[in-house]
């Protein structure tokens, strides 16, 4: 019974809006940024700040490619 | 379980394998218990929400989606895993080279997005942990202290 509820929720697909898409690359972003930094950092004192930054450094970075391209679209279509 | 004690040749494609078959095994095998833990945790959890999010069917289908199935293929134990899952749920749509209509592909992206670069990630932590192991290791201070004159 529980095996089989288990397996319904690898078995059934999510239903998703296009903004719940854009939502959905915040944490895929933070998970790069974990292991990039889990693997980088010696210590792991300043790992949740590293973590944080790397983390804030790759939204902003898309979101400028996602605007200027936005924008390129916008003027050249 | 310690990997110190095998011969440096077997120690360095064990511990990528260890890393491939569960992510974070490699590290945590050579000492580096928090690294592989965190490791391990944030790819096995980037892993399933992605199959949880696009389904088995629509997420892990080698025969559809060829080069996504390989980058997939880094976290060894997981796909392999999902594939088995697939395998038992849908038998045909598993060795089908046609779409599954089984979810929006809006979700089935999503879904192969989250897995495949779980996949990728594993690949770095692979090949960290093989360069964390003794040899290598070993092998790097000797090439600093040449590089400072030391014998």
């Amino acid at each position: 019974m529980t095996a089989a509820m288990l397996a319904s929720l690898f078995t059934t697909a999510m239903e998703l809006s296009g903004r719940q898409r854009f939502f959905l690359m915040l944490p895929l972003c933070l998970s790069i940024a974990i292991v990039y930094k889990a693997i980088r950092n010696d210590s792991m004192q300043r790992f949740p700040i590293g973590v944080l930054t790397l983390w804030v450094t790759i939204v902003m970075g898309l979101v400028a490619v996602g605007g200027g391209l936005w924008v390129l679209f916008r003027i050249m279509v | 379980m310690s990997l110190q004690a095998y011969p440096s040749i077997v120690q360095v494609p064990l511990v990528g394998f260890l890393s491939w078959l569960v992510p974070g095994l490699g590290h945590i095998l050579l000492g580096h218990r928090t690294r592989g833990l965190v490791c391990m945790v944030t790819i096995i959890a980037t892993f399933w929400c992605g199959v949880a999010i696009g389904s088995v069917q629509g997420t892990v289908a080698p025969h559809y989606r060829k080069l996504w199935f390989v980058a997939q293929l880094g976290t060894g134990g997981n796909t392999l895993a999902a594939y088995a899952l697939h395998l038992a749920v849908s038998p045909e749509s598993a060795k089908s080279s046609k779409p599954v209509l089984v979810s929006h592909w809006m979700s089935a992206e999503v879904g192969v997005h989250y897995t495949g670069v779980a996949g990728l990630l594993n690949l770095l932590v692979i090949l960290d942990a093989m360069a964390r192991s003794e040899p290598f290791k070993a092998g790097g201070r000797r090439r600093r202290q040449l590089s400072r004159g030391f014998p």
